[in-house]
């Protein structure tokens, strides 16, 4: 009787509560899984075709960083003592990664290339490029937050050596980023805008997309090390 | 909004449903006249700013705490993990710190309990190992030149662990290091060796169970660089103690190739609140030179940018 009695009133009380919790949980979409491109290009494509913008200072760095790569003056250290890519780059990785939208105060990429690690710090203001530029990370300071079914995250405080591709794309530690990324499919979707005066004439765009892959499990990576067989990712076959 | 609205009412409705579930769960209970038995919860070891420190300084100073800076802490009962012995007390920078002398490498005791459960070969490495630290040489841990330190030695780290739980799968971040525990999943026949294993967990009550095989012979056990061979197989169990302010580690490690009999040891974090210190990116190996030239390892590093 008692039971009954106290169920019947928390089962209204809670109706009224979960209508609110309900409509807090729809503010973010689940992305949360294993994700793997099935194809790489060391070159960044620019969304829209055409090369990037880069203006008398871009086109500047861009020709010393091509060149010292060849020359071996300057060490692509991504790949040679495994630091992490930075942002874009990472998002080009041939290996797969994975999203945790635990808890909810963060949304947590986890790659296996380079065990490299973005956190992204939900519902936060975004640092102002003077708070963070004495600071910055590989993958910068990262906030987030949903726009329908989207995770919107900007970016700012980059570290400068980092390059925006394999190629050496330069980029200024004045950078700041903002990516869409949503499910499109069994897929996920990240359209990052690159802003960069320094470097660029204009903003840009590029598109990266990958498979879901549920049978997949990270792997450990160690940078001398052989790791798994990427023959399916297209752009990669035959240069490992 | 509109489009929202199915989502919303079957959100509801299974809000709802479950309540129902529960108050009927809960009606059977009092009419069968169970006693209201709480069963022990998973530990929540990932709520936001959450993090586990390997190390907290203590006011004082405390010898026995700055000890316990980068170490395993012996267990209850049973056979201990490899130590430094009286000839050689290993003086870690936070006792040097507090004690106002100077560090030393570590050099294991090769006459204690320890180290005489080691096979010859584990034995012979460390010998050749103290000579080395005796001699100032190659006396960091493999850990400071950005190896992949394997399990158990992953604990080692005094820094801040970050978790995530799931109900598949918990991962473990700790300074640029990432373990994935798989939950209730058997192990795989064959696992490929690897530097962290094939880690495979389930929750025993409070306790969350981590059994791990399929390594790679590469790392050490310890900071004393204690060799293994790849028939190393590590149970740890993960649980808060302390009203929920401790994190216990306790492991057994057994080896057939390596060590004649299992040993534990236990490696305890202090829970630490503090939402703005997030899982750290770590470009270990961005200024790692030999300085020195004390003959330090080298980081790794590939042969070539592969792609």
């Amino acid at each position: 009787m008692r039971v009954a009695h106290v169920c019947g009133v928390s089962l209204a009380l809670a109706i009224a509560g979960s209508a609110t919790a309900c409509s807090a949980a729809l503010a973010a979409a689940d992305i949360s899984g294993t994700y793997w491109a099935t194809s790489y290009s060391p070159n960044i494509q620019v969304l829209g075709g055409g090369e990037a913008p880069l203006n008398a200072a871009g086109k500047a760095a861009y020709e010393m960083n091509q060149k010292g790569l060849k020359d071996g003056s300057i060490a692509d250290k991504a790949r040679r003592v495994c630091v992490p890519d930075g942002v874009p780059r990472v998002l080009a990785t041939p290996y797969p990664f994975e999203i945790f939208q635990v808890p909810a105060s963060q949304v947590t990429f986890v790659y296996e290339m380079n065990h490299e690690v973005r956190v992204i710090v939900m519902d936060k203001p975004l640092p102002t490029l003077d708070s963070v530029i004495a600071d910055p990370r590989y993958n910068g300071h990262s906030v987030g937050h949903w726009d329908g079914d989207t995770l919107v995250v900007e970016t700012v405080g980059f570290f400068e050596k980092t390059f925006l591709d394999a190629t050496g794309l330069p980029h200024s530690d004045e950078m700041t980023t903002v990516e869409r990324i949503r499910k499109v499919g069994r897929g996920l979707e990240d359209i990052i805008t690159i802003h960069d005066p320094d470097m660029y004439t204009k903003d840009w765009q590029a598109r990266f997309i990958y498979d879901e892959r549920d049978d997949v499990r990270l792997e450990d990576y160690a940078c001398n090390d052989t790791h798994r067989d990427l023959s399916g990712v297209k752009g990669v076959e035959g240069r490992r | 909004m509109m489009q929202d609205l199915p989502r919303m009412a079957r959100c509801l409705l299974v809000g709802a449903a479950l309540l129902g579930m529960v108050c009927a769960a809960l009606a059977l209970l009092v009419g069968l006249g169970a006693q209201a038995q709480t069963t022990v919860a998973a530990p929540n070891l990932s709520a936001p700013g959450v993090a586990w420190a390997g190390f907290v300084a203590p006011r004082q100073p405390n010898y026995a705490i700055a000890r316990l800076f980068n170490d395993y802490a012996n267990p209850a009962t049973g056979l201990g993990p490899v130590t430094d012995g009286p000839a050689h007390p290993y003086v870690n920078n936070e006792v040097a710190r507090e004690m106002k002398t100077e560090p030393t490498y570590r050099v294991a005791d090769l006459d204690n309990a320890a180290a005489k459960n080691l096979m010859p070969w584990v034995r012979e490495a460390l010998a050749k190992q103290n000579e080395l630290a005796l001699r100032g040489r190659n006396g960091e841990t493999r850990e400071a030149r950005c190896w992949e330190t394997g399990v158990p030695a992953f604990h080692l780290n005094p820094g801040l662990m970050h978790i995530i739980q799931t109900p598949k799968e918990v991962v473990l971040f700790l300074t640029g290091r990432t373990r994935h525990i798989f939950l209730d999943v058997p192990h795989a026949a064959n696992p490929r060796p690897s530097w962290y294993g094939e880690s495979v967990g389930h929750y025993e009550g409070d306790t969350l169970v981590v059994d791990t095989i399929g390594f790679n012979d590469k790392t050490f056990v310890d900071s004393y660089r204690t060799p293994h061979s790849d028939k190393l197989h590590v149970v740890e169990r993960v649980r808060l103690i302390d009203g929920g302010n401790t994190l216990e580690v306790a492991f057994t490690v057994e080896d057939p190739g390596a060590f004649y009999q299992p040993w534990s040891g236990t490696r305890n974090r202090h829970r630490v609140v503090n939402p703005n210190a997030k899982i750290a990116e770590f470009g270990c190996s961005e200024a790692n030179d030999d300085y020195y030239n004390i003959g330090l390892e080298p980081v790794p590093t590939a042969p070539r940018s592969a792609f």
